[in-house]
């Protein structure tokens, strides 16, 4: 499988002098295309971070994040935009939906930044909110959906631009077991069936159980890359 | 179209908020309608008054006669009647002037002599209206009878004359003899406090022959169909009075009241800073909703950013609110501009004591109703709105994501 995914001695810090904290420490890292992973660790272990580092969101102090070939760090501004648009997918633990906007509405947003013409739009939209299980709920806004079925349409709106991976912080942290349980199954259904790379932030045990890698990270390093053979479902 | 959509939602989310933005914005652009619409309506009337009292909308002259007249700086009127084609030009009249003196029985007086065209004079000014005795100048006269004179009332006052009086005038001849004759007052112009209270009012015909000026002319005044047009007129005609006439000039209502001109002009450039403090007071309110708008929003902005939008579709997002809050406050304004303005213009208030600009008095107050008094305060609060915006603007396009969706 082509490496979606890889960080060279990736290094992020914040404070300094005696509140130098070392968020992530000479990380490297490989991820295949169609993989279904899990960084886990303690709070303050840095896996925030890095999947922050890999989404292009913050700039490593050292080290090197190449997404589906191209070294993010060389790129920046608008270009830098524009890459995590085409390439990633973000899912957020608060779900982070544009309130004003419909279901629908936040599922086409990206598609429009990307100038996917309007019927191309439509038809992606309906096919989102089908594989989410939320058609027929499209014309709502977040406000009158639960925080399950908000964090299925963050989840359509992460698939609706075709990205190369969808990186997802804390996905379940919001919902209850059961509503964490379902979504987690129509996530790995689609990186099943679409192959669509997933790398989640997550200490969920739910997530854990699901996930084919376990990368382990204590205080910033990687403290085990761990591959599993069997999974639940 | 979904960036708007999502720029009119953003209004709407804080509804009162938006309601009293516009609200200001509104009045802000109402106080402004309203001075430009009183200023340009005052000074109209102004313009009106003495355009059509006595300067006429454009005048014809030897060259220098407007700076220093003198009654040598003669020319014929056929010297330039082909140049008076131009279609927007309505009527034009000759006139002759001369300073002199009145004299009746052991009164005198300084009179302004004037000659005008008793048939073309009233198409250019409201002389005949002026009338407060007797009646206009005749445009006939018989040979032997006295030639007729019109009397301002300080003349007449000063002489202690009235209609069908006779009075001497004396002044200088076009050839340097003495001019004087006996005329009979036929009419009494105007008040004791009026512009023309000096003035003595001749036929052409006789004034030329008083002062052996035979078809001579000072001065041709020309009134135009549409007082806007005054400047490119006189351009047309100072064209054309090049090629057929040396040493003419044509001066528009502007250069001929160039001291009300100017004071007019700085006046207005003085109201325009004026009202562009008040309104820039108003879109501080504006920044202020804004900036709030945008802090409240920070964790959305960050959304956007880290799902791939451009800091320039962010910044044009909050540029586009902006603009939406100004064309809200925009039709409140014009709503609430509309009746009070057409009331301005068609009823106005007198002023209590007359107010004196450029030489001009101003008795009553009325304003203008006219597209211009809408457009330019609307095109200033589209600026502001522009400017007011920039700063948030750039504010929630350089936030960072990560930092934004921590904040709550």
């Amino acid at each position: 499988m082509p490496q979606v995914i890889q960080t060279q001695n990736l290094s992020r810090r914040f404070g300094e002098g005696d509140t130098l904290v070392r968020a992530v420490e000479n990380v490297s890292l490989t991820i295949d295309s169609g993989e279904f992973t899990a960084l886990i660790g303690p709070s303050g272990s840095g896996k925030s971070t890095l999947l922050h580092l890999i989404g292009g969101l913050d700039i490593p102090h050292e080290g090197s994040v190449k997404l589906s070939g191209v070294d993010i760090a060389s790129i920046s501004g608008a270009a830098l935009s524009d890459f995590r648009r085409d390439h990633i997918g973000f899912i957020f633990q608060s779900y982070n939906l544009i309130p004003v906007l419909t279901a629908e509405e936040n599922i086409e947003y990206v598609m429009l930044l990307q100038n996917v013409a309007a019927g191309e739009r439509k038809t992606r939209v309906s096919e989102m909110l089908e594989l989410v299980g939320l058609s027929g709920l499209g014309h709502r806004r977040p406000p009158e959906l639960s925080g399950g079925q908000q964090q299925r349409v963050a989840v359509a709106r992460a698939m609706a631009s075709q990205p190369d991976i969808i990186l997802a912080d804390e996905p379940t942290a919001n919902l209850d077991s059961k509503t964490g349980a379902t979504l987690l199954d129509v996530m790995r259904e689609l990186n099943q069936s679409l192959g669509v790379t997933f790398v989640f932030s997550t200490h969920d045990q739910m997530i854990m159980d699901r996930a084919k890698r376990l990368v382990h990270l204590r205080d910033g390093e990687i403290e085990l890359d761990e591959l599993r053979e069997s999974v639940a479902t | 179209m979904l960036t708007l959509r999502l720029a009119f939602r953003n209004i709407l989310r804080q509804r009162r908020r938006s309601i009293l933005t516009g609200l200001s914005v509104g009045i802000g652009y109402l106080v402004c309608c309203v001075a430009i619409s009183m200023s340009e309506g005052s000074y109209s009337n102004a313009i009106r008054f003495f355009t059509e009292d006595t300067t006429g909308h454009l005048q014809v002259h030897k060259k220098d006669y407007l700076r220093r007249p003198n009654v040598h700086k003669h020319f014929a009127l056929e010297d330039i009647t082909e140049s008076l084609t131009d279609v927007r030009i309505a009527a034009y009249s000759a006139r002759l002037f001369a300073p002199g003196l009145a004299y009746a029985g052991d009164n005198h007086a300084p009179a302004n002599i004037i000659g005008v065209e008793v048939e073309t004079e009233p198409l250019v000014t409201r002389i005949e209206e002026k009338l407060t005795a007797g009646k206009f100048l005749p445009a006939s006269y018989e040979i032997n009878e006295t030639m007729p004179a019109l009397v301002g009332a300080g003349v007449a006052e000063l002489l202690e004359v009235g209609v069908g009086d006779e009075l001497i005038l004396i002044s200088q001849g076009g050839d340097g003899s003495v001019a004087n004759d006996i005329f009979t007052i036929v009419g009494k112009i105007g008040t004791r406090t009026s512009g023309d209270r000096h003035n003595v009012y001749l036929p052409l015909l006789a004034a030329q022959n008083f002062l052996t000026l035979d078809g001579r002319i000072h001065e041709v005044v020309v009134r135009v169909n549409d007082i806007h047009d005054a400047i490119q007129v006189a351009t047309n005609v100072q064209q054309q009075l090049d090629i057929t006439a040396t040493d003419i000039v044509v001066s528009p209502w502007q250069t001929v009241q160039a001291s009300f001109f100017r004071s007019m002009e700085s006046d207005k450039r003085a109201n325009e800073i004026s009202l562009g403090i008040i309104l820039f007071i108003v879109f501080i309110g504006v920044l202020n909703t804004v900036l709030m708008s945008v802090l409240e929003r920070t964790r959305e902005f960050g959304v956007l950013k880290a799902i791939g939008s451009r800091p320039w579709t962010i910044a044009r997002l909050i540029t586009i609110e902006t603009s939406i809050l100004a064309a809200l406050g925009l039709v409140i304004g014009v709503i609430l501009s509309i009746p009070l303005i057409w009331w301005f213009a068609t009823t106005g208030f007198d002023m209590p004591e007359p107010i004196d600009i450029g030489g001009v008095k101003m008795q009553s107050m009325r304003g203008e109703f006219s597209l211009d008094v809408f457009i330019f305060p609307a095109c200033i609060v589209y600026v502001y709105a522009l400017l007011v915006s920039i700063f948030p603007a750039v504010k929630a396009a350089r936030i960072n994501p990560v930092d934004a969706m921590r904040s709550t």
